[in-house]
C-alpha cells in the first residue's frame, strides 16, 4: 500500500518536473464578443480551465501539450501550445449548429441534421436553478407539444401528455416503465431530450408509442476533480388562487342557526353555510351581537343547556391562520472527475419539503454513482447507478371530500367557526375516541386531520445501467446493456376513531400496503459504422432485446381498532383482517434493427423495425412487426438560398408502432372470476362485465410527420415547425354492448382515431452586444383527436361521439330549454333533460409557453410565461359553493328573504302552459307542441341553489379553462474572478428564483393549471435563493 | 483475453434474463380464477337479490321526506333507472354454468328462481324488457331483442312451479346459503310465496285465459304439502347483517339519513290515526318534543312529500319534523333486509280471499300478516288493535285496509315493492297535493329505458317503445301488466 503511494507521489512529481509554462489568452467569437465559460482542455489530461465571462482565461500547460477550447455552439478547436504563452483565439459559430449532436433513442447520439423527426432539448442547467420537487414541472411551458398540469399538492404527480397521449420516460436508454417523476434529482440531469413522435421512440417498441422523455444523467467530464455544491430554498410564502368564499352568512340552513351536538338534524347537523347572517347587533344580548349556541359554547350548570355565543365572524382569516409558510429546500454536492481513459461522478442530493398543511413533509435523497471507463481503445463501459428513498410520515390526502383540507377549512365551514379555536381537537373527556369539531357528521376539524389521520409513504429505489461496447472491427461493435429498476413501497394508512369519510364514521382503523417491484431490460446487438464512399455513411444496429417484469402487493387492514390510537394490526377490533395482495409478471422478446445513411451531409435517411412477442395477448396474435422510415434534407445546402437563411431543413418520417398489452394489468386478456364480498365469513366470486374477444390482437398506430427548421440572420433566429397525424387503429377498446347482453362491454379491437397537431418553436437572439443579451424562445402547440370509426352498427359511441367528431366532446347533464334558448321550469325549479346535451370542448386550443433570458455582464434574468387558450373543465369547487352557500354570489336580497321564510326567487326562463314534446331516443324533438310564458314562480332561494347549484347559469359549472402563468423569474448573479480568486471557489453563483408568480385566469376560485379540479390544495407561490459553487 | 472478456460480458445478460421470462409460463393469472364451485355463486347472488332497502324507494312510497333540495323521487320527477339488473342474471347463468360442469342440479333449481325474481324486478321497472336473447353476449348476441311483459311472466310463472316442483325431489344439500342456511323446505316456502306475490301483481289480468291466475293461486293454496308455504317470521326471505366490513346495515352511518331525511307527514298521521305503536320503533320524537314520553303519539311529526320544500324546510328547521329511529343509522345490524316476507304473503292471501280467488276467510291471514309485522318490528300489538273501524276487516274497504296494512309493514324492506302494489291497487294513497309536486301532480307509473340502450341496441328498444307507448319512452305511460 504504501509503495503504491510512494509510487503515485512520484508520478505526480514527475508529471510537475516538465517545464511548466503560464499560458494567457482571450477567446471571441467571429464578432469580436468575449466568450466565457469556454472549456479549455489539456489534450489527454484531466487539467483544465474554464475562460471567465470576458473571456480570458490561464493556465499552466508545457509546451508538448495541445490545447483543446471547446463550447456548446462552436466547433471544438485544436491548439499545439509550443512555445506561445499567449493564445488568442476567435471560435467559430457552428453556424446553424449544424454538427449539434442530440441524444435519441436508445441513448443513440445523432446530428440534428440528420432528424427526420421533431426532438425537442432541454438543458439540464435550466432545471438547476428554481426547483421544482419534480423535475417534469420544471419542463412546463419549455417543449411544444408537451402539456405538463402541475399539481398543487405536495406528492402529487403532473400530468404528462405528449401530443394528447402518456409518453415514455427513459432514464440513460432505460425506460423507466414504473413512471416515477421522482427518483431523478434535477442536479443529475444532464440534458432532457423529448422524442415527440412515434417515430423518435420506435425503437423504444410499444411502450414508445407515444414518443418519451429521455433523461441523461451526468456522467463525470474529462477535467480537474469538480466538486459543486447546490443549495435551493424555496418558501412557499402566499396564495396565487384561493376560493373566495363570503363572510357575509355562517352555517346553517333557511338562516337558523343552533348547535345541538355536532350531528342533529335540522340546521346543524346538515352541515349547510346557509346559515344566519354574522355580526347582527342585538342589543338585548351581553356581547351586542346575535347570539347562538355554538361548539364551543359551555354549558350552564342549571339549565344543563349550551349558553349561547356571539355569531360573528370571527373565522374569515381561516385559510391564512391554517396554512403554514411550506418550504423547498434542495441540497446537491457532487464530485465529478475525468481523463481520457475514465471519468467518474457521484452525488448526494436531497429534496425537503415542508408542506403548507401542518405535520406534513416530504423527504426525498438520491445517491448516485456514475462513471465510464475505456480500459482499451477497443472497449469502453459505462455505467450508473442510483439509489433514492422518498419518505415521509404523513403527506396530505387529495381529491374532493371530507379527506380534503379546503374543504374542511373554507368550502364547508361558514366563518363563524374561527380555525384558532379547533386547535384543541379532542373533544373533552373523549380523548382518542371523539374529535371536537362543529359538525362531526360530515366533515373533519382540519387540524385532527393533520395530525392524528396519517399517511405514511417510504420508497426505496435502485436503479442502474451498465453498456459495454466492444470494438470486433473498426466498423463493426459488439454492444451489450442491462438496466433494471428496483423499489419496494411501504405505506401506512392510520386513521383515527370518529374521523369521518364519505357516509362512514371511523371505528378507527389501520392498514399496512406494501408492494415489490423489480423490472429488467438486456440488449445485445451488433453496430456497423462506415463511410462506404467519399460523403456517403452508412450505420446500423441490430439487436435482441428482453424485457421482463415482476410485481408483488399486499394490503392488510383492520375493521376497526379496539385501543384509540394504537395503530398495529394486532389491535384490530374486528374477527377478521381485510387483506388482499396481487402478482403480476410479464415479459417481451424482441429484436430491432435500423440503418441510417448520409449523402454529402445533405440527404439523410434512417429505417428501422422492430418485432415483440408479448406475454399480454393470446399466444395465437403475441408476435408482431412494426417499421418506421424518416429523411431529412439540408435544402440549404442543395439550392443556392438567400444569405439571411443560415441553415433550411425539411424533414419527413412515417411509423408504425403496435402495442400488445391491454391497460396496466399483464391479464387483461385472461377471462376470470373476480372476489366477491365475503358475508359473515362465507366467501363469494362473481363474474366481471367485461366480455372478451377471442381474436385479440395488437392495437397499431400509423404515424406520419412532416416539418421545417430553419434558422436565419446568421442563426440569430430559428423556426421549427412540425405537424404530424396520427392513425389509431385495431386499437383495444372496451365496445359498449347492451347491458342487457349480460356485459357492458366486450374487449375488442375495434373503434378507429387520428390525432393530428401541430408544434412551433421559434427561438432568437433580439439583442447580441458585448455586455447585453437577450434571448428568446416561443413554444406553441395544437392537438386534436376524432373518431374515424365507430366498431359494430352503432351511430355513436356512449359518450354520444359520432364519426368525424372530436372525442374531446362534452356532454352533461342539463335542463330542458326551448326553442330560444331559455330554460323551462315547472312549479319554479327548472326541468332535467332526459337526454345528455354538447356543451363544449375539453382540450385547449393553444398551448403556449414564453421564456426569456437577459444577460447583462455577470448577470441574467430569465423568466417564463406559459398557459392555454380555450376548452373546458368542470369545477367541483365552484358548484359545491354554489350549492353549499359560500360562493360570494350568494349573497344577496333573495337570501335575506329566504332567511326570513320568505320565496322571493324567480329563475330566469318560461314554463309550460300546454303542449306535449316527443323525443326519439336519441333525445332529437320528433315533436314538440309546447307552448310558454315567462316563468313566475317565487321558489325559496336556498331550496333553488340547494337543488340546482345554479348550474343553468354558469355552464353546469364547465368553465374555460384559459389562463397565463409566471411560471419562473430567474435572476442570477456570476462572481466575478476577481471576487472569486480570494474565495476557495472556481464559479460561484447566487440567484434569486421564484416560481407561480402570478395567475390570470378565466376560471374563479381555482387554478386551472391541473387541467381539472378537485379541490386541491391553493396553488402557492414559491420565492427563494439558489447558491452554485464550483471547487 | 480482454476480447474474451468484454464478450462474454454482453452476453451474459440476456441469457440470464431469458430463461426466467418464458411467455408460456405468463399466459395465467395468478390474481384470478377461470372456474370456481357454484356455491361462491350463489353466496353473491343472494346478497345481490336480497339486500334491497332503498332510501330512494321510502321518498317514492311516502315514508321518509328529504329536505336537501328537489328530490325526484319524492316530488315524482324521475327519468331513467338502469339495467344493471342484467349483471344478476349473468351471474346466475355462470352458477348454472359452473353447476353443470359439477354435476349438480340444485344450483340450477335456484337459478330459476332467480332468474324470475331478477326478470321481474326489471320488467315492474321498465314494461317489455330482452329475456329470451338476454344474457347471451358469448353467443355474440350483442343486441338483443325486448320481450313482452306477458311473455315474461308467463315464462316466469311456469319457472317457479317447475322450481318449486324440482326442489321437492331433489336430495343434494345447498352450500353457500347465507338465507336458509341450505334448508329446501324454506327454500320451497320461498319460491312458492313468491309465486304468489308474481300472480297477485297480475291481478288486472284475472281474465286471461294464457295466465289463468286464479286456478294457478288455487293450484298452491290447495296442495300444502306440494306447495308448503311460509308459517312464520322464521321463514321470512331476509339477509340478515352483521358488524363485519362490508356487512353493515347498508345506511349504518350514513350522514344524509342523519341530518336530512324526515319522517313523511301522511305516514306518521296514519299510524297515529291507528294508535299504531310501531311509530315509536320507526321515528324519533321530533325536537319539539325531544322530552316528552315515548310512547306520546303526539311526540311525533313529518313533512308532506309534495308539500313545497320551502314549507318543508321550515317546519324541519322549527322542530316539528320527527327523524326515523336511530338505529337505522347507529346500529350496525340493525334489521334484516327482506326480499320477501310471512307477513307478505299472509296479505296476499288475504287479498285473493277478498277477490274471491280462493274460498278462504281473509280474516285470518290478515291479522296473522299484521301480527308478523308487529313481531318483526318487536312492538307489543295492543289487545284492541283490530277494534279500530279503519283496521278491522269488517267487509267495507277490504282490499284498501289490507294494503295499508301491506304498507306499514313494508317500512324500510321489501325493495320498491310497496310502490308496485299502490301502482297496482291505487291504495295506499301517495299524496300528491302538496305545492311542491311535479310532473304535473302525477305519480310516475315506470322508469325510461337506460340511456346507452339508444346507443348499442337502437332498433331493438324503438320497437319495444313503439309497440308498448303512444307517446314514447315515458315516465308516465302505463305498462301492460297495469292496463
Amino acid at each position: 500500500m504504501t509503495k503504491t503511494i510512494t509510487l503515485l507521489l512520484l508520478l505526480l512529481t514527475t508529471t510537475i518536473g516538465f517545464s511548466q509554462q503560464q499560458i494567457n489568452g482571450e477567446i471571441t467569437d467571429n464578432n469580436g464578443i468575449p466568450l466565457g465559460g469556454v472549456n479549455v482542455l489539456i489534450r489527454n489530461s484531466s487539467k483544465g480551465t474554464i475562460s471567465d465571462f470576458d473571456g480570458k482565461y490561464s493556465l499552466e500547460a508545457t509546451a508538448q501539450d495541445t490545447l483543446e477550447f471547446s463550447f456548446m455552439g462552436f466547433r471544438t478547436q485544436l491548439i499545439p501550445v509550443n512555445d506561445q504563452s499567449v493564445i488568442n483565439i476567435i471560435l467559430i459559430e457552428d453556424s446553424s449548429q449544424l454538427n449539434e449532436v442530440v441524444v435519441t433513442a436508445l441513448g443513440i447520439k445523432k446530428e440534428k441534421k440528420a432528424l427526420g423527426y421533431a426532438i425537442q432539448e432541454v438543458d439540464g442547467q435550466k432545471l438547476e436553478k428554481a426547483k421544482e420537487p419534480n423535475f417534469v414541472s420544471s419542463l412546463t411551458g419549455r417543449v411544444a407539444g408537451l402539456n405538463i398540469q402541475n399539481s398543487t399538492d405536495l406528492f402529487q404527480d403532473p400530468q404528462i401528455s405528449l401530443r394528447g397521449a402518456s409518453p415514455l420516460l427513459v432514464i440513460d436508454g432505460i425506460p423507466d416503465r414504473t413512471t416515477d417523476l421522482w427518483k431523478v434529482n434535477s442536479d443529475d440531469i444532464e440534458s432532457i431530450s423529448v422524442l415527440k413522435g412515434a417515430t423518435a421512440s420506435a425503437l423504444y417498441g410499444s411502450v414508445g408509442r407515444n414518443g418519451a422523455i429521455m433523461i441523461t444523467t451526468k456522467k463525470g467530464k474529462k477535467g480537474k476533480l469538480t466538486v459543486t455544491v447546490n443549495n435551493s430554498t424555496m418558501f412557499q410564502t402566499s396564495f396565487i388562487k384561493v376560493p373566495d368564499v363570503q363572510t357575509t352568512y355562517g352555517n346553517g340552513n333557511q338562516g337558523v342557526y343552533a348547535y345541538v351536538n355536532g350531528s342533529g338534524s335540522g340546521t346543524e347537523g346538515g352541515g349547510w353555510i346557509w346559515g344566519p347572517r354574522l355580526d347582527q347587533t342585538d342589543s338585548s344580548t351581553p356581547s351586542g351581537y346575535f347570539e347562538t349556541p355554538q361548539y364551543n359554547s359551555e354549558v350552564d350548570p342549571a339549565t344543563g343547556e349550551l349558553i349561547p355565543l356571539p355569531y360573528i365572524s370571527r373565522g374569515a382569516d381561516n385559510i391564512e391562520n391554517f396554512f403554514r409558510t411550506g418550504l423547498i429546500q434542495t441540497n446537491n454536492v457532487s464530485v465529478d472527475w475525468g481523463s481520457e481513459k475514465a471519468s467518474f461522478r457521484t452525488s448526494i442530493s436531497n429534496v425537503y419539503q415542508k408542506g403548507i398543511v401542518p405535520n406534513t413533509d416530504l423527504n426525498n435523497t438520491s445517491f448516485n454513482l456514475g462513471g465510464s471507463l475505456n480500459p482499451s481503445e477497443n472497449l469502453s463501459i459505462n455505467s450508473s447507478l442510483t439509489y433514492n428513498k422518498q419518505y415521509t410520515d404523513n403527506f396530505p390526502e387529495v381529491g374532493y371530500g371530507p379527506t380534503n383540507y379546503l374543504y374542511n377549512l373554507i368550502l364547508w365551514t361558514g366563518v363563524d367557526v374561527d380555525i384558532r379555536d379547533l386547535r384543541n381537537y379532542w373533544r373533552e373527556g373523549e380523548v382518542g375516541y371523539q374529535q371536537r369539531h362543529f359538525n362531526i357528521s360530515y366533515y373533519n376539524n382540519p387540524y385532527f386531520q393533520a395530525y392524528e389521520y396519517q399517511r405514511g409513504y417510504n420508497k426505496d429505489n435502485i436503479f442502474g445501467n451498465l453498456n459495454v461496447e466492444y470494438k470486433l472491427t473498426p466498423h463493426l461493435s459488439l454492444k451489450g446493456r442491462g438496466g433494471a429498476n428496483v423499489y419496494s413501497l411501504n405505506r401506512t394508512y392510520k386513521e383515527p376513531k370518529s374521523y369521518i369519510g364519505y357516509g362512514d364514521r371511523s371505528r378507527g382503523d389501520f392498514t399496512v400496503a406494501d408492494a415489490t417491484y423489480f423490472d429488467i431490460t438486456t440488449d445485445v446487438g451488433l453496430k456497423y459504422d462506415n463511410h462506404i464512399a467519399d460523403q456517403i455513411g452508412i450505420s446500423g444496429e441490430l439487436a435482441y432485446v428482453n424485457y421482463y417484469r415482476q410485481s408483488t402487493s399486499h394490503t392488510t387492514g383492520t375493521d376497526g381498532l379496539n385501543i384509540p390510537g394504537f395503530y398495529n394490526l394486532d389491535n384490530n377490533a374486528g374477527a377478521t383482517f381485510i387483506a388482499s395482495n396481487r402478482e403480476e409478471k410479464e415479459t417481451i422478446h424482441s429484436f430491432y434493427g435500423f440503418v441510417d445513411f448520409d449523402f454529402y451531409d445533405t440527404f439523410y435517411l434512417s429505417l428501422s423495425g422492430r418485432n415483440d412477442q408479448v406475454s399480454t395477448l393470446p399466444e395465437a396474435n403475441n408476435s408482431f412487426f412494426y417499421p418506421s422510415v424518416s429523411a431529412s434534407l439540408v435544402f440549404t445546402e442543395l439550392l443556392d438560398t438567400p444569405k439571411w437563411i443560415t441553415f433550411g431543413k425539411i424533414r419527413g418520417s412515417w411509423s408504425q408502432v403496435s402495442e400488445g398489452k391491454i391497460g396496466n394489468n399483464p391479464y387483461s386478456h385472461i377471462q376470470a372470476y373476480e372476489k366477491g364480498t365475503s358475508w359473515n365469513g362465507v366467501p363469494s366470486t362473481f363474474f366481471g362485465n367485461e366480455l372478451l374477444s377471442s381474436d385479440l390482437k395488437p392495437e397499431t398506430s400509423d404515424t406520419w410527420e412532416i416539418g421545417l427548421n430553419t434558422r436565419f440572420l446568421n442563426s440569430r433566429l430559428g423556426l421549427d415547425i412540425a405537424y404530424y397525424q396520427t392513425k389509431d387503429y385495431n386499437n383495444l377498446i372496451y365496445s359498449s354492448i347492451s347491458q342487457s347482453s349480460g356485459y357492458n362491454s366486450i374487449l375488442l379491437n375495434g373503434d378507429e382515431y387520428k390525432r393530428r397537431g401541430i408544434e412551433v418553436v421559434l427561438d432568437g437572439t433580439p439583442i447580441k452586444t458585448k455586455d447585453f443579451r437577450w434571448d428568446a424562445q416561443v413554444n406553441l402547440s395544437q392537438y386534436r383527436r376524432y373518431q374515424e370509426e365507430i366498431y359494430g352498427d352503432r351511430e355513436q359511441t356512449d359518450a354520444f361521439i359520432r364519426v368525424g367528431d372530436r372525442t374531446d366532446k362534452i356532454y352533461a347533464g342539463v335542463y330542458q330549454t326551448n326553442e330560444q334558448g331559455q330554460v323551462i321550469f315547472e312549479n319554479g325549479y327548472p326541468v332535467s333533460d332526459p337526454y345528455s346535451r354538447f356543451i363544449g370542448y375539453n382540450e385547449p386550443d393553444l398551448t403556449y409557453g414564453v421564456s426569456n433570458t437577459l444577460s447583462y455582464k455577470n448577470i441574467s434574468l430569465s423568466f417564463l410565461f406559459d398557459g392555454r387558450l380555450g376548452g373546458l373543465m368542470y369545477s367541483d369547487t365552484n358548484q359545491k359553493m354554489w350549492w353549499g352557500g359560500t360562493s360570494p354570489g350568494t349573497v344577496n336580497q333573495f337570501r335575506d328573504d329566504a332567511n326570513n321564510g320568505e320565496s322571493t326567487f324567480i329563475g330566469n326562463g318560461v314554463k309550460i302552459v300546454g303542449g306535449s314534446v316527443e323525443y326519439d331516443v336519441n333525445g332529437n324533438i320528433l315533436n314538440d307542441t309546447r307552448t310558454y310564458a315567462p316563468n313566475d314562480v317565487p321558489v325559496n332561494y336556498i331550496n333553488f341553489m340547494q337543488t340546482t347549484s345554479n348550474g343553468y347559469n354558469k355552464n353546469y359549472h364547465y368553465y374555460k379553462e384559459d389562463f397565463i402563468k409566471l411560471r419562473e423569474v430567474t435572476l442570477s448573479y456570476n462572481f466575478t474572478e476577481k471576487i472569486i480568486s480570494k474565495l476557495p471557489f472556481s464559479d460561484l453563483s447566487l440567484s434569486f428564483i421564484g416560481r407561480n408568480l402570478w395567475l390570470s385566469s378565466k376560471i374563479p376560485n381555482v387554478d386551472p393549471d391541473p387541467g381539472r379540479d378537485n379541490l386541491q390544495a391553493p396553488a402557492t407561490r414559491n420565492i427563494g435563493i439558489n447558491l452554485n459553487a464550483k471547487f | 483475453m480482454n476480447r474474451f472478456i468484454s464478450v462474454l460480458l454482453i452476453f451474459i445478460f440476456p441469457i440470464c434474463f431469458n430463461s426466467c421470462s418464458k411467455i408460456e409460463d405468463l399466459q395465467e393469472d395468478p390474481n384470478r380464477a377461470t372456474s370456481v364451485s357454484p356455491e361462491l355463486l350463489l353466496t353473491n347472488i343472494e346478497t345481490r337479490a336480497f339486500d334491497n332497502v332503498s332510501l330512494s324507494s321510502a321518498l317514492a312510497s311516502r315514508y321518509l321526506s328529504y329536505t336537501n333540495g328537489v328530490n325526484s323521487n319524492q316530488y315524482y320527477n324521475w327519468q331513467r333507472s338502469d339495467f344493471g339488473g342484467y349483471n344478476d342474471l349473468k351471474q346466475v347463468k355462470k352458477m348454472v354454468e359452473e353447476s353443470e360442469n359439477a354435476g349438480i342440479e340444485v344450483y340450477q333449481i335456484l337459478a330459476d328462481f332467480f332468474n324470475s325474481y331478477f326478470i321481474i324486478d326489471l320488467t315492474q321497472t321498465f314494461g317489455d324488457v330482452p329475456y329470451t336473447e338476454a344474457i347471451l353476449a358469448d353467443e355474440d348476441i350483442y343486441q338483443p331483442v325486448y320481450d313482452s311483459q306477458k311473455s315474461i311472466y308467463l315464462k316466469v310463472l311456469n319457472d317457479l312451479k317447475s322450481a318449486s316442483d324440482a326442489l321437492a325431489v331433489n336430495q343434494e344439500p345447498i352450500a353457500g346459503d347465507i338465507i336458509y342456511n341450505g334448508d329446501k323446505l324454506q327454500w320451497r316456502k320461498l319460491i312458492n310465496a313468491y309465486y304468489l306475490r308474481v300472480l297477485m301483481s297480475l291481478s288486472k289480468k284475472v281474465g286471461d285465459t294464457d295466465l289463468n291466475v286464479r286456478s294457478r293461486f288455487q293450484e298452491i293454496i290447495n296442495n300444502p304439502s306440494q306447495y308448503p308455504l311460509m308459517t312464520s317470521n322464521s321463514d321470512n326471505g331476509a339477509l340478515a347483517y352483521h358488524n363485519i366490513q362490508n356487512n353493515r346495515y347498508p345506511y349504518f352511518n350514513d350522514n344524509d339519513l342523519q341530518t336530512a331525511y324526515y319522517m313523511e307527514q301522511n305516514f306518521v298521521e296514519r299510524l297515529q290515526e291507528f294508535e299504531d305503536p310501531r311509530l315509536f320503533a320507526f321515528a324519533e320524537r321530533k325536537p319539539n318534543a325531544a322530552n316528552a314520553p315515548v310512547n306520546d303519539f303526539n311526540s311525533y311529526g313529518g313533512l308532506k312529500g309534495s308539500e313545497d320544500l320551502n314549507a318543508n324546510t321550515s317546519k324541519a328547521v322549527s322542530g316539528e319534523a320527527s327523524r326515523i329511529a336511530e338505529r337505522y343509522f347507529f346500529d350496525p345490524v340493525n334489521e334484516p333486509s327482506i326480499l320477501m316476507s310471512y307477513w307478505e304473503q299472509e296479505f296476499i292471501i288475504a287479498e285473493a280471499a277478498v277477490r274471491s280467488w280462493i274460498s278462504i276467510d281473509p280474516q285470518v291471514h290478515y291479522r296473522n300478516g299484521v301480527e308478523a309485522s308487529f313481531d318483526f318490528f318487536t312492538t307489543q300489538i295492543p289487545e284492541d288493535y283490530f277494534d279500530n273501524d279503519q283496521i278491522s276487516l269488517n267487509g267495507d274497504d277490504e282490499i284498501q285496509k289490507i294494503l295499508e296494512q301491506k304498507y306499514i309493514s313494508m317500512f324500510m324492506n321489501t325493495g320498491w315493492q310497496i310502490f308496485y302494489e299502490q301502482r297496482r291497487t291505487g291504495f295506499p294513497e301517495f299524496n300528491t297535493d302538496g305545492a311542491g309536486i311535479l310532473n304535473n301532480g302525477r305519480i310516475p307509473k315506470r322508469w325510461m329505458y337506460p340511456m346507452d340502450e339508444a346507443t348499442n341496441n337502437s332498433a331493438n328498444l324503438q320497437d319495444a317503445i313503439s309497440r308498448q307507448f303512444a307517446q314514447g319512452d315515458n315516465i308516465n305511460a302505463e305498462m301492460w301488466i297495469l292496463q
